[in-house]
C-alpha cells in the first residue's frame, strides 16, 4: 500500500534524500561501533563463560571457546549455599531498599521543593553530605552500632546500610523532580480544595513518576551490586548476596583467578539488571532529564 | 468447620514444635573459612558433619576480607565457633587477644605431638597455644616431564640448585619462542614468599625480622637468587607476562604446558591432575645454591576459636577430632590433602602418588616465619618483599633493592 503509493515519485524522492541517505548510514555505522565496543565485554564474558574450566583459564587466552560446557554455570548454581539463596538475599535487601529509599525520599523531596521552611538550604547541603565521605570509613563503626541492636546479620540491617548510601541522591533527585512541576499546578490544586496530602498523593506524585521510578532504580542497582557493606554486615554463608558470591566463587590460591566461573556469575548477576532496566528504561530517562532541568 | 480449623492448627502447632525440640538437643556450630581454603575445609566439615549429630555450618569469607571481618566480628561479639585462616596471622591474631587459649586440651591430646612443628611454634604465643593445623600446604618445585624430554634433559633428573635451574630453563627456552623455561609470578608478593623465599633459606638466608632489632634478609641466599632470577629474565626465560601477574596466572601457564620448571604449593599436583590430565610432570624441594640444600614455605590454613564463640566446649571437640587419624586420613589424605600430621605422609591414599609423598615430606624441610605485621612486609601491593623483587629482577638493582627492603622490614617490625 505504501510503495504504491510512493511508487510514481519514488526515484525523485530517492535523488533528494541521497545525501541524507549518506549521513544515516554514517550514523548507522558509528552507532554499530559503539554498541560493538559496548557490547564487546558482555559478549566475551558470555563466550567465556560456555568454556570448560581449562579452557576458560588459557594463557595466552583464545576468543571462541574449542567446546561448549556449561560447567561453570553448574559451578555458580551448587556453589555453597547455592545461587538461588544468593539471588534471593540480594532480591529481598534490594526491594527493602526500594521502597526505604521511596518512602523517605518523596515526602523529604517534596517538603525541600514546595515548602517554604527556615534553614532548608542548610539542611539540604546536611542531607547531601554524606556524599562527600567515603563510606568504607563509617562501615566498622556503623557495623558496632548495628550489633549493639541486633540488626547484624540481618537483610532489614544490610538494607537499611544500602538506603543510607543512597538516601542523599535519592532526595536531591526528588527534590528536582517536585521543583520541575509548574506551581500553576499546584495553585489549581489548591483552588480545587486539595489538602498538602491530597496534593502530594493526586497531583505531585503521578507527575514525578519517573523521578519515583529513577530513586527505585539506582537503588535497586547499587543495592545489587553492593560489596562491602554486604561482606561486612552479613556472617552466614545463607545470608550472602550476589557480589560475595561473584568474589568466593572465582578465588583460587594465592589470588589465581576461576575465569570460566566468574564469567558465568557475571552473567547471571548482570540478567535482573538488564531486565529491569529494559522494563523500566522510558521512566528512566525522562526521569533523568527532569534531574537535569534544575 | 471452626473447630476443625483450629484442632488442624492446633496439631501443625504441636508437630512443629516436636521438631524444634528435636533439633535443639543438636547444636549447630558456625565457621568461616577463608575462600582459597574453602574445598580442602569442606571436606572435613562434610566428613565431621556425617559422622556427627552436631553440625558445622561454613561460611567462605574471601581471603583479603578475613583480617577485617575477625576483627570487626570480635569486637561486637558476632564471631563464628570457629575460624580457619592463613596460619601467617597467627601471630597478630593471638597477640591481639582474638583467639581462645587452647593450651591444656591440645596438650593432653596425643595426636597433638605428631601435629607438624611448624604449625605448632605459629600458634604458640608467650607460651600458650592458640590454635591447630587443619588444611595445610607446602610449596614445591614442579618440572615439566615432557618439555624436559624434549628439550633433551634426563625427564626424570629435576634441578637440584638454583643454577641447574638456570641451566635447565635455557634448554627448555630453546624448544620455541613461546615455551619458557621458568616461572614466578612478578607481581604478586605472596605467591614469591611461598616458593621464591625458600630457595633462599635454603641458601642460608633469613628472610623477616620478627622485630626491630633482629636480622633482616640476611646471608648472600637473597642476593644469589634474586641475581640468578634476574639473569633468567634478561635471557627471556621467563615469558613478559610475568611482571604484570599478580597471581591470577600462577598456574595457569604451567597448565597450558608452556613452562618448563616453577615453584608452585602442592594444591597444584591435584589441579593438574584434574585440568590437564595427560600433562606429565615431577615433583621436588625447592632448592637452594648448593646441592642437597633445600626448603620449603610451610602454609595453609590454622583452625582456632574467637573470642566469644557460643560454643566453646563443641569447638574444642571438633578440633580434636581434626587431628584423629580419621579425620586426617578419611578427610585429608583422601582428597589429596596433606594431613596436619607428617607421620601420616605414607598412607595409603598416598602411595599411588609419590608426587604427593615427596609434598607431604617438603612439611618436614619447610619454615614458616613467626611475625607480626607480616601483611605490611610481605602481603600488601607495596610491601618491602614485593618492591625488592620487582626492582632487582625487572629493573637489576640487585643490592640496592636488598638495603632499602631490610630497611623497610626492620621499620616495620619495630612498629
Amino acid at each position: 500500500m505504501t510503495s504504491a503509493v510512493l511508487s510514481p515519485e519514488a526515484p525523485a524522492v530517492i535523488a533528494r534524500r541521497r545525501p541524507q541517505a549518506r549521513a544515516a548510514y554514517l550514523i548507522g555505522a558509528i552507532s554499530i561501533g559503539v554498541i560493538a565496543i559496548m557490547g564487546a565485554p558482555i559478549v566475551l564474558s558470555a563466550l567465556a563463560s560456555v568454556k570448560t574450566a581449562a579452557d576458560a583459564s588459557a594463557a595466552p587466552p583464545h576468543y571462541l571457546p574449542t567446546a561448549l560446557s556449561f560447567e561453570n554455570y553448574a559451578k555458580v548454581t551448587r556453589f555453597q549455599a547455592g545461587l538461588a539463596t544468593y539471588v534471593g538475599n540480594s532480591a529481598l535487601v534490594a526491594a527493602i531498599a526500594i521502597a526505604a529509599c521511596l518512602a523517605i525520599a518523596a515526602p523529604a523531596g517534596y517538603g525541600l521543593a514546595r515548602f517554604a521552611l527556615r534553614g532548608k538550604e542548610v539542611a539540604f547541603l546536611v542531607l547531601l553530605a554524606p556524599i562527600m565521605i567515603p563510606y568504607q570509613a563509617i562501615l566498622t563503626p556503623l557495623y558496632l552500632d548495628f550489633a549493639k541492636v541486633g540488626l547484624v546479620n540481618t537483610h532489614l540491617g544490610l538494607a537499611v546500610v544500602h538506603t543510607i548510601l543512597q538516601l542523599p541522591f535519592s532526595v536531591f533527585l526528588m527534590r528536582s523532580s517536585f521543583e520541575a512541576i509548574p506551581r500553576e499546578i499546584e495553585e489549581a490544586a489548591v483552588i480545587d480544595g486539595c489538602s498538602t496530602w491530597q496534593r502530594l498523593t493526586r497531583v505531585f506524585l503521578p507527575l514525578t513518576i519517573p523521578g519515583l521510578v529513577t530513586v527505585a532504580l539506582f537503588a535497586f542497582i547499587n543495592s545489587w551490586n553492593e560489596f562491602l557493606a554486604a561482606l561486612i554486615f552479613m556472617n552466614q554463608d545463607t545470608s550472602f548476596t550476589v557480589p560475595i558470591l561473584l568474589v568466593s566463587v572465582r578465588a583460587g590460591k594465592f589470588g589465581a583467578v576461576d575465569w570460566g566461573a566468574l564469567q558465568a556469575s557475571v552473567i547471571i548477576s548482570i540478567i535482573p539488571c538488564l531486565a529491569v532496566y529494559l522494563v523500566l528504561q522510558r521512566y528512566y530517562i525522562s526521569g533523568l532529564l527532569s534531574g537535569a532541568v534544575k | 468447620m471452626t473447630t476443625r480449623t483450629t484442632c488442624g492448627a492446633l496439631a501443625a502447632l504441636l508437630i512443629t514444635s516436636s521438631v524444634f525440640t528435636t533439633a535443639a538437643c543438636a547444636d549447630s556450630m558456625t565457621m568461616w573459612v577463608r575462600a582459597s581454603g574453602t574445598n580442602a575445609a569442606a571436606h572435613l566439615v562434610d566428613l565431621w558433619n556425617s559422622t556427627h549429630s552436631d553440625k558445622i555450618e561454613l561460611t567462605t569469607i574471601p581471603d583479603n576480607q578475613m583480617v577485617t571481618k575477625l576483627a570487626t566480628g570480635v569486637q561486637a561479639g558476632e564471631v563464628p565457633d570457629l575460624v580457619s585462616f592463613d596460619l601467617i596471622y597467627m601471630p597478630d591474631f593471638m597477640k591481639a587477644g582474638f583467639l581462645t587459649d587452647l593450651t591444656a586440651d591440645l596438650k593432653a591430646n596425643p595426636n597433638f605431638a605428631s601435629v607438624a612443628e611448624a604449625y605448632v611454634d605459629i600458634a604458640t604465643y608467650e607460651g600458650k597455644i592458640y590454635g591447630a593445623g587443619f588444611t595445610p600446604d607446602v610449596s614445591i618445585l614442579i618440572w615439566n616431564k615432557d618439555l624436559f624430554k624434549k628439550a633433551g634433559l634426563d625427564p626424570d633428573k629435576p634441578p637440584r640448585t638454583i643454577g641447574e635451574i638456570h641451566e635447565d630453563a635455557k634448554k627448555v627456552h630453546a624448544l620455541g619462542a613461546d615455551t619458557y623455561g621458568f616461572y614466578f609470578s612478578g607481581s604478586c608478593p605472596g605467591c614469591n614468599i611461598f616458593t621464591t623465599s625458600p630457595m633462599m633459606v635454603a641458601a642460608g638466608s633469613k628472610i623477616l625480622p620478627a622485630n626491630g632489632s633482629d636480622d633482616a634478609l640476611t646471608g648472600d641466599g637473597v642476593k644469589q637468587v634474586l641475581e640468578t632470577f634476574r639473569e633468567m629474565w634478561t635471557e627471556g626465560l621467563v615469558p613478559k607476562s610475568a611482571q604484570a601477574d599478580n597471581g591470577a596466572n600462577f598456574t595457569a601457564l604451567f597448565k597450558s604446558a608452556k613452562i618448563g620448571i616453577q615453584g608452585c604449593g602442592g594444591f597444584l599436583i591435584s589441579d593438574l591432575k584434574h585440568d590437564v590430565p595427560d600433562m606429565n610432570f615431577g615433583v621436588t624441594f625447592l632448592p637452594g645454591v648448593k646441592e642437597g640444600h633445600v626448603s620449603a614455605f610451610v602454609g595453609g590454613d590454622v583452625v582456632a576459636i574467637p573470642v566469644g564463640s557460643k560454643h566453646v566446649p563443641l569447638a574444642k571437640a571438633f578440633i580434636a577430632w581434626e587431628l584423629t587419624d580419621e579425620a586426617q586420613l578419611e578427610g585429608l589424605a583422601k582428597n589429596n590433602i596433606l594431613p596436619s600430621r607428617p607421620a601420616l605422609a605414607d598412607n595409603k591414599y598416598f602411595a599411588a602418588d609419590p608426587r604427593i609423598v615427596t609434598t607431604a615430606k617438603a612439611l618436614g624441610v619447610g619454615y614458616v616465619p613467626w611475625v607480626y605485621h607480616f601483611a605490611d612486609m610481605v602481603n600488601s601491593d607495596s610491601s618491602p618483599w614485593i618492591n625488592m623483587l620487582q626492582r632487582a629482577i625487572f629493573d637489576g638493582d640487585v643490592d640496592g633493592a636488598i638495603t632499602e627492603a631490610r630497611d623497610k622490614m626492620k621499620a616495620i617490625a619495630g612498629e
